[in-house]
């Protein structure tokens, strides 16, 4: 049991589902207890990592905002997946673009992007910072912040709820679990 | 209409005269249009004298009368074909005359006085100059700076004696006044990442236009007086 288990958390590489994933921790589990070691790859241990670990700059625009501190607060509660938002880009892997991005605001939101480390990712919440949304014809509004920052996540919604917030982040966990980093 | 607003308006009447013309107004609230030469002296007794006491500015708004009661649309027969968003108007670049339509631009001052509940609004019409320019009421309600500032980034209206006559809402190095009717709505440029310069960039704006008023239909056949007749029986 424990070979097949070890066997599977390498062909874990090329790309890992959700089922296989707790096989193969339960099999790791087995061979833990009666041999003393963990066979996986390194692409396994870094997406888990990762995905674990997601800690979101904060960056709130406008009234989704207020939906990401809802998400973050006691009842959806962000910290469970290991999300803690952070006060500085330096220390943050991910950015949640929650609201209406301006022009004025369009240089600081590139810089501050620009200080986050590598791997980064980007998380577009709401109608306006997808693509300008209710103030799409406005002098004064970026049409959707993919024209200032490459954008991972789309999370429709005016605003999204909490709900769809959380859901569009595990979207996030999904597709950084996706990519290999090693591996080729 | 309350007898206090009337008690008030009899002290102004009597006090100002025909440097004050009251404007019919409606929900018991009294607006007066004065002349912008007199602001500064009419504002200062209104905020010392003992009768009035207003002691706070709460608002200066400015005003463009540009397309002042004509509509983006026409509609007598829109009920069954619907109307196109898309509008075409004449670029007017009024900036460069000499001189405005005298009522085109009008700031109006929104007061407060605490010790007796009153409230008051003055309305003044800037005059042919261009660029517009009023006299600053900031020595008289230091509140009124940001307010002035933003009337003068937003419709372009100058207020002489401002201590700090700069803009404060629009984006840094932003041409143009947004309120102006005659502004277009999307502006002149939008902004994007340019990979090459490595930085945000200003490009010129790439998408047209459209009317956001909503479809009101005022004159809508169903409520003709004819048909009403008939059937209301």
């Amino acid at each position: 049991m424990e070979e097949r288990g070890s066997r599977v958390g390498l062909a874990n590489s090329a790309g890992a589902a959700d089922a296989t994933t707790v096989e193969t921790a339960e099999a790791s589990g087995e061979s833990l207890q009666e041999k003393g070691f963990v066979v996986t790859s390194v692409d396994s241990v870094m997406n888990w990592a990762r995905t674990g670990s997601l800690w979101p700059m904060t960056f709130g625009l406008a009234c989704c905002a207020v939906e990401m501190m809802q998400a973050g607060a006691s009842r959806y509660d962000l910290d469970r997946f290991g999300i803690i938002f952070r006060p500085s880009p330096r220390q943050s892997d991910c950015m949640i673009v929650a609201g209406t991005l301006t022009n004025k605001m369009a240089p600081a939101l590139r810089k501050v992007y620009d200080q986050m480390p590598e791997p980064r990712w980007v998380v577009s919440m709401g109608s306006c910072a997808n693509g300008g949304g209710y103030y799409h014809y406005s002098y004064a509004v970026v049409r959707g912040c993919d024209r200032i920052v490459p954008v991972d996540v789309y999370v429709p919604g005016c605003p999204p709820t909490a709900e769809a917030l959380i859901y569009g982040l595990m979207q996030l966990q999904n597709k950084i679990r996706r990519t290999s980093t090693i591996a080729r | 209409m309350s007898a206090p607003i009337e008690t008030l308006a009899a002290q102004i009447d009597e006090r100002f005269g025909e440097r004050m013309m009251r404007v019919p107004s409606v929900c018991g609230e009294l607006t007066y249009e004065i002349d912008k030469h007199d602001l500064v002296e009419i504002a200062t007794t209104l905020r010392n004298d003992g009768d009035f006491g207003f002691e706070m500015l709460v608002d200066v708004c400015g005003v463009d009368y540009l397309s002042y009661g004509s509509d983006e649309w026409t509609t007598s027969s829109a009920t069954g074909t619907g109307f196109s968003r898309g509008v075409e108007r004449e670029p007017v670049i009024l900036d460069e005359a000499d001189e405005f339509e005298p009522k085109r631009f009008a700031v109006v001052y929104h007061l407060l006085s605490v010790q007796h509940n009153f409230r008051l609004r003055l309305r003044t019409f800037t005059g042919t100059n261009n660029p517009p320019i009023v006299n600053s009421v900031v020595d008289i309600w230091n509140g009124a700076n940001w307010f002035e500032r933003e009337v003068f980034d937003l419709f372009g209206i100058l207020f002489d004696g401002h201590p700090d006559l700069r803009r404060i809402l629009t984006d840094y190095g932003f041409i143009g006044h947004p309120f102006r009717k005659d502004f277009p709505l999307t502006g002149n440029v939008e902004v994007s990442y340019d990979a090459d310069k490595g930085r945000v960039a200003y490009k010129p704006v790439s998408i047209e236009p459209r009317t956001l008023v909503p479809r009101v239909i005022r004159d809508d056949n169903r409520y003709s007086a004819d048909l009403k007749d008939v059937s209301d029986g």
